[in-house]
């Protein structure tokens, strides 16, 4: 979910002692999300300071000045995105100023969506936003004893409506523990929401608080990770998939999406699963720097006998099977999130949701077959994330299209020598097969019987058609020739020969 | 009493597999076998009849003998790639197929039998090859001018299914094209590319998808339309129903899979247009008819390796739920 991975990126309960951070967008796209949001009225430093960022590197201009496609896509996002509503900063009261500086502070990549969502919305996210985060910045800190650290998890929820409650139990390192210090502007701004939302955000803060407890009360004798696909999947609810329900209950009692999405809350499970899987993968390297593995070892126990043996250059080939096995599982996820994205209906919290999908299934691709992600960060370039942001931020057709491209992309790049080469490229075509569902093409056989045989197409697809039948034409016309050219030669020779 | 069951066909590709498959689930169902020939390595505890689906008389006299509760018939003619694009071999296929069917439902109907379970193919809705079918389905009407199996298919199939009378419960199952342990007629000709060395050719951009249905999962299909037609329900009766692994791959993948299993990955490959394919079809045809002697390629193996965005669809009723996973390793 859009939120699940901005506050995924918050609420990353480490299974090990240590947390990790993680931004679904990656560096590359933070500073051009902070430059769409940059339009809004701001103090005036944090302008200066987002304007600095993006001054390009000589590495930048070099790449760009190849990749003008990127570049294009680029100028484009800059020039072409209006927000779909922008914050009223006078209505505004002196909390709620606050926590957007929060939200501001802590979130990386979802500071501008966030603030582009339907007003009924704006604030209900933001405040969730922030008690997951504060949950994570609890979790997270290691200064925290686990006999303070378990009861202030699993009583989290019971302070969030206290209208004086704030918590300075965090160390000094802790990047975000002013949000702690000063929790009571948050906790006056949730008793301002709706009921019915705070409800919503109370819950998932409570079982997302006992998530986090029982992880942490493991951490210190579970010191070899996450074990089975099972604990995998399970930690991955606790830190996104929950979020994911968390916000699709905001949305549908909003009345901004499908009531119908929380008939099959499996949807909503694999909007946060994808995310949070891709980011797990594309992380494995930095997590392994630091001592920590969240791929499970009942998966690359079957390729290797300890999880670092992952990195060693004797051991590429079985850590490209391994990596594919763990693209395969995430990518299964990927026909539940295009059916999810299909009910949402209103703009800004298609966008919400969109982007991070968009990103996840782009970012899943760059780490498929590519052996880097066992020696450096990989991410996918600014040119990228905003065409498919710009692509996002539209309709769930081009997300489609989104996927359908990047699914076509993985099924090329796949290897018949890859253990999972038959299982990837099914799940390839069950995403063709889902987008397919929703969007059906027209044929004459699709047509009810008596209806006007002739299929609408518009022009562009049309002339696109004919110029690859011509070309298909000049095609088959070269090869005759050379078939016929290649019979000649051979009748020649035999009639010499005889 | 035990059910009796009759299954023609009983020793060919699909057969065996139903009798395995009832011997497995249903230890109370007696199995009769008609055939055309008593197999090699015959069953325990089955019964083997020899006869012939097209000759009316003697499917009578069967039938009247050990009446039936249920007939799965699923004896037909596939012809083989080579004959599949011609219509050479439609008075044969045609008869096997639809009188045989014929045959086997005026037989049933005097015997008393209660459920009829017929292999239909998705070659009835499929084989017309003026279009694509992509998520298929059961509403897609079928085809009556198309190849001679699935033109031979479809009419078998209005025969079933107007058959069905609340006596006689019928429905027609239509898998996608089926492969597992024994087939003679697909992998065989799938590996036979790799001493060719044509496994570097792909015709067209190879990014159709297609289902495919592992035999002992269609086997178990059968079962359950079996269970459901003499059940209180009914739900399938008179309903045709597509079966398919669920699970789309392009036909590409599916041979590189295969030839993977006998340790053999193509380095290269190279698309040849369509148009190309279907010309250098047509040209090696033209050389067998003069010369006398078969070659390995035809139209119908190019029309064969396009594969044709046959993607089955979600099907009715709720009974289907069926996977045993891939099956190829097995083969």
């Amino acid at each position: 979910m859009g939120c699940a991975s901005s506050m995924g990126e918050g609420c990353h309960g480490g299974v090990r002692i240590a947390f990790r951070r993680r931004d679904n967008f990656g560096d590359s796209t933070k500073s051009l999300l902070h430059s769409c949001h940059d339009r809004l009225p701001r103090p005036t430093s944090r302008t200066f300071s987002a304007f600095a960022a993006k001054m390009p590197s000589a590495r930048d201009v070099v790449y760009y000045l190849f990749h003008i496609q990127e570049l294009r896509a680029i100028i484009h996002w800059k020039t072409w995105h209006k927000p779909v509503h922008e914050r009223d900063e006078s209505k505004e009261s002196r909390d709620l100023k606050e926590c957007y500086r929060f939200l501001d502070l802590t979130s990386r990549s979802f500071v501008a969506v966030i603030q582009e969502l339907h007003p009924e919305l704006l604030v209900p996210v933001c405040v969730f936003y922030l008690i997951l985060r504060s949950l994570d910045t609890v979790e997270d800190d290691m200064t925290i004893s686990i006999e303070e650290k378990e009861p202030l998890l699993r009583d989290f929820y019971t302070h969030i409506d206290h209208e004086n409650w704030t918590y300075d139990g965090n160390g000094p390192e802790e990047k975000d523990r002013e949000v702690l210090v000063k929790f009571d502007c948050v906790t006056r701004e949730f008793n301002k929401i709706k009921d019915e939302y705070k409800i919503i955000i109370n819950d998932i803060t409570k079982r997302m608080g006992n998530g986090m407890a029982d992880y942490a009360k493991n951490a210190g004798d579970n010191s070899s990770g996450v074990k089975t696909i099972e604990d995998y999947e399970l930690y991955c609810h606790y830190v996104a998939g929950l979020v994911g329900e968390g916000v699709t209950r905001l949305f549908v009692t909003a009345k901004l999406a499908n009531p119908a999405l929380l008939q099959r809350p499996e949807l909503m499970e694999s909007m946060g699963q994808l995310l949070q899987q891709t980011n797990i993968i594309r992380d494995v390297w930095e997590d392994n720097e630091h001592k920590r593995c969240f791929w499970p070892k009942e998966v690359w126990s079957k390729y290797v006998d300890e999880f670092s043996d992952l990195f060693l250059l004797q051991n590429r080939e079985k850590a490209l099977q391994c990596s594919s096995e763990m693209v395969l599982m995430a990518l299964n996820r990927a026909e539940e999130c295009l059916l999810y994205m299909a009910g949402v209906k209103e703009q800004s919290v298609f966008n919400f949701v969109a982007i991070p999908q968009s990103m996840a299934i782009a970012t899943l691709e760059l780490c498929f077959q590519n052996l880097a992600i066992f020696d450096r960060n990989v991410k996918i370039t600014k040119g990228s994330a905003c065409q498919l942001m710009t692509e996002s931020t539209q309709n769930v057709q081009l997300v489609c299209e989104v996927f359908r491209r990047y699914a076509r992309k993985i099924h090329r790049k796949n290897n018949p020598s890859d253990p999972h080469f038959l299982d990837i490229n099914v799940a390839c075509g069950k995403i063709e097969r889902s987008i397919e569902s929703i969007f059906p093409t027209q044929t004459p056989r699709t047509l009810p019987h008596g209806a006007d045989q002739t299929v609408a197409m518009d022009s562009e697809e049309e002339a696109k058609r004919k110029a690859q039948e011509a070309e298909a034409k000049k095609d088959v016309m070269y090869w005759a020739l050379a078939i016929f050219a290649t019979l000649g030669i051979i009748t020649a020779v035999m009639v010499v020969a005889a | 009493m035990a059910t009796s069951v009759l299954i023609t066909g009983g020793t060919g590709f699909l057969g065996v597999f139903i009798v395995d498959a009832i011997q497995e689930q249903h230890l109370e169902w007696s199995i009769t076998v008609l055939d055309l020939v008593l197999p090699k390595a015959p069953k325990d505890n089955v019964a083997y009849e020899i006869g012939d689906v097209t000759d009316l008389q003697s499917v009578i006299a069967i039938t009247d003998r050990i009446k039936p509760k249920v007939i799965i018939h699923t004896a037909g003619l596939v012809p083989e790639l080579a004959g599949r694009y011609g219509r050479r071999l439609k008075e044969r296929v045609w008869d096997t197929n639809v009188n045989g069917t014929r045959n086997m439902l005026s037989a049933a109907k005097k015997a008393g039998v209660e459920a009829f379970v017929w292999t239909g193919s998705c070659c009835a809705v499929t084989d017309d090859m003026r279009y694509q079918y992509p998520n298929i389905d059961e509403t897609w009407p079928t085809s009556n001018t198309s190849l001679i199996y699935g033109e031979s298919k479809a009419a078998a199939e209005t025969l079933v299914l107007s058959a069905n009378t609340p006596l006689l419960s019928t429905c027609s199952l239509r898998p996608s094209v089926l492969f597992g342990p024994g087939d003679y007629q697909l992998i065989p000709s799938i590996h036979a590319m790799i001493p060719k060395r044509e496994t570097h050719l792909v015709i067209g951009p190879g990014s159709n998808l297609w289902d495919v249905t592992y035999a002992p999962n269609i086997a178990d299909a059968h079962i359950l339309a079996v269970e459901n037609l003499l059940s209180s329900s009914k739900t399938a009766a008179g309903e045709a129903i597509f079966i398919s692994n669920e699970q789309p791959i392009t036909f590409r993948d599916f041979c590189l899979a295969l030839w993977k299993e006998f340790g053999h990955i193509p380095t290269w490959e190279v698309h040849i247009p369509v148009g190309v394919a279907n010309l250098a079809g047509w040209v090696a045809e033209w050389v067998t008819w003069v010369t006398g002697t078969p070659t390995t390629l035809s139209r119908g193996v190019c029309w064969m390796r396009l594969g044709r965005g046959i993607v089955v669809g979600r099907r009715r009723g709720g009974c289907w739920g069926i996977s045993r996973g891939w099956g190829s390793r097995k083969v």
